[in-house]
């Protein structure tokens, strides 16, 4: 376990390094470099020269890169060019709440996708075909949803027809109940794609599972059938389960971008639009690192709860 | 004798047996199929004669017409410059159509590539190959997208190009494991004891036996282009107003959700309906081309 995680460590600060310098070397390849291409037309001469030195571009590339990579190791990543703000106290004002709506929906997600996915399993594998072909259409259904619409219904059905969330307002911890409020729907929207995608990979898991013999001797020694379900079967149905929830962190994380943007949250997917939308490269560069780094890290984690929970696992 | 011996043989076994391409054929539709087609060719119809339909046309204007209800000359409600929102819609499904058919094409076409490459010669040709491809993958897909859009531009052929570049990677690694596992059957270790090319083997065993689960993953690919397309258009990223793309339709629709549900909601349904139809023919596909898929 001890040789597997360092092994794993060391990829893990391998691809980091390149996720680092690809972003970094792309960001270089903009036709006529960063400095003019944010500017457009407004600068000239002198004034784009000066922004150019404002952001470290007139420098030989060698140094910048690591100057960059000092940066990132030190957590001192400059400032944004357009508003002059330190980039580190953005992010660390951004990624709890980004986090916090992540870790909210696989937790619901979880809560609802799991007993779900068992029952339909439980149900195909009795022969009862109606519910689990309601539960396996309408995961699908949920699943190709487009989140950005998904999100613009919920806040036309639970906010300004219903008036149950609040579809705008400050974001602060002062105020919990505010808080979760308006956190809610955002989450409910993010939940509706991962409950469809971890109910069909339980549903899967567990249907396999049944057909296994010691799910047949379990019964023969006289486990009620709900016994059987969640203390044989569920068990032994969990590595997908994990897997499931480590690879759709990238879709989770993708979504996050989109419903920030449309509950106007303050989290990395608004900065990051934000970035784009002013062209501050400085800014966009850092943010992708970032959602690269918390993705690979999630990864990594994934990688070491499986080994963990099936020591069989060779890689 | 010997000598003779090869040569028959090579003749007899060098040629594989007709590689199990896909017969689509009318009565190989499974019903999954039926269900892609019944829903994708109306909507292509639809697309392709938008112009003949009486219809305004996706970019005229009527002012005296704004936010109207879904009626029978504006099935889809008209938007707050009283542009026709299915015309509209109807014109961003053709642009989605583009983008998702290129990104599938392109993206299967570099997998396949590389992947084969990545695949059949091992070591460093490999290792170079899978080193790239897991940095791309460290990025989720969408973010991928709008970083490369934020440096190749906005408009339909960046957005090609941000999303497939997106989307190689997975295929190269798809078309990797599959080339991985291939090349142990014993009917590669047969062409090779005739003498067969590395080139010959790569052509004629190995990438036509790999067609079949890259046609099943293109057409999911397909709808994640469009779903990503949209997703940039919605946040601004993708193909700029005035010209309509689901996600700019749905953005523009965004603001007046209150007093004018359709412009955001009925597009949605379209794309909803886009994305099962591929669904459903990717499934179709490896059923009718995996007998043991079939349940």
């Amino acid at each position: 376990m001890l040789a597997y995680s360092l092994k794993r460590i060391l990829q893990l600060i391998v691809t980091t390094l390149g996720v680092v310098t690809l972003v970094f070397f792309t960001l270089r390849l903009i036709p006529g470099d960063a400095a003019s291409a944010m500017a457009g037309d407004t600068l000239s001469g002198e004034a784009l020269q000066r922004l150019r030195e404002q952001m470290g571009l007139s420098r030989p590339l060698g140094e910048q890169y690591f100057s960059y990579l000092r940066g990132l190791l030190s957590f001192k990543l400059g400032e944004t060019i357009t508003t002059g703000l330190s980039i580190s106290s953005l992010l660390l004002s951004a990624i709890p709440i980004t986090l916090t709506i992540a870790l909210a929906t696989i937790t619901l997600a979880l809560s609802i996708a799991v007993p779900l996915g068992t029952m339909a399993a439980f149900m195909a594998h009795k022969g009862y075909r109606t519910l689990d072909n309601l539960i396996t259409g309408a995961a699908m259904l949920a699943d190709l949803m487009p989140s950005f619409w998904t999100a613009l219904v919920f806040l036309l059905l639970f906010s300004l027809t219903l008036g149950i969330f609040p579809a705008s307002g400050t974001i602060s911890l002062e105020d919990p109940r505010a808080f979760l409020m308006r956190l809610a729907l955002p989450v409910l929207v993010l939940s509706v794609t991962q409950i469809a995608a971890m109910a069909r990979i339980t549903r899967t898991a567990v249907l396999e599972v049944l057909s296994e013999d010691y799910i047949r001797t379990a019964r023969s020694m006289g486990w009620s059938e709900l016994q059987v379900l969640f203390r044989h079967a569920l068990k032994n149905a969990a590595l997908p389960i994990v897997t499931i929830v480590g690879l759709s962190f990238g879709s989770l994380l993708n979504g996050t971008v989109i419903v920030e943007f449309i509950f106007t949250i303050p989290g990395i997917g608004s900065l990051l639009v934000y970035g784009i939308n002013s062209r501050d490269y400085q800014l966009v560069q850092t943010l992708i690192v970032f959602y690269a780094l918390i993705f690979v890290t999630v990864n990594f984690v994934t990688d070491l709860v499986y080994k963990k929970l099936d020591p069989r696992v060779q890689f | 004798m010997t000598k003779m011996f090869l040569t028959l043989r090579k003749q007899h076994w060098a040629f594989p047996p007709e590689f199990h391409l896909p017969r689509l054929s009318l009565p190989h539709l499974n019903q999954k199929m039926i269900i892609a087609l019944v829903i994708l060719v109306p909507i292509l119809l639809l697309t392709t004669f938008a112009d003949w339909l009486p219809l305004q046309k996706p970019l005229q204007t009527n002012l005296r017409a704004i936010m109207q209800w879904p009626s029978h000359v504006h099935p889809f409600g008209t938007d707050r410059m009283g542009r026709d929102v299915l015309s509209r819609t109807l014109a961003g499904v053709q642009l989605s159509l583009v983008v998702g058919f290129s990104v599938a094409f392109i993206a299967m076409s570099f997998g396949l590539f590389f992947g084969t490459l990545a695949g059949l010669f091992g070591r460093a040709v490999d290792r170079a190959i899978m080193t790239v491809v897991d940095i791309f993958l460290a990025f989720p897909s969408l973010l991928l997208a709008i970083g490369l859009v934020s440096i190749v531009g906005t408009g339909l052929g960046p957005v090609v190009m941000a999303i497939s570049l997106a989307d190689v990677p997975r295929f190269i690694r798809l078309q990797r494991s599959l080339v991985l596992s291939l090349r142990s059957r014993a009917y590669i270790d047969a062409a090779r004891t005739v003498n067969a090319s590395q080139w010959w083997l790569m052509t004629r065993h190995i990438a036509p036996n790999t067609i079949s689960p890259l046609l099943v993953a293109a057409s999911i690919a397909a709808a994640h282009a469009i779903l990503v397309e949209a997703s940039l258009s919605f946040l601004g990223l993708g193909i700029m107003p005035p010209a309509p793309s689901l996600g700019n339709i749905i953005r523009d629709g965004q603001t007046y959700l209150e007093q004018a549900w359709w412009i955001s909601t009925l597009p949605g349904v379209v794309i909803l309906l886009i994305a099962i139809s591929l669904h459903f023919l990717s499934d179709g596909i490896r059923e009718a081309l995996d007998p043991r898929a079939r349940k």
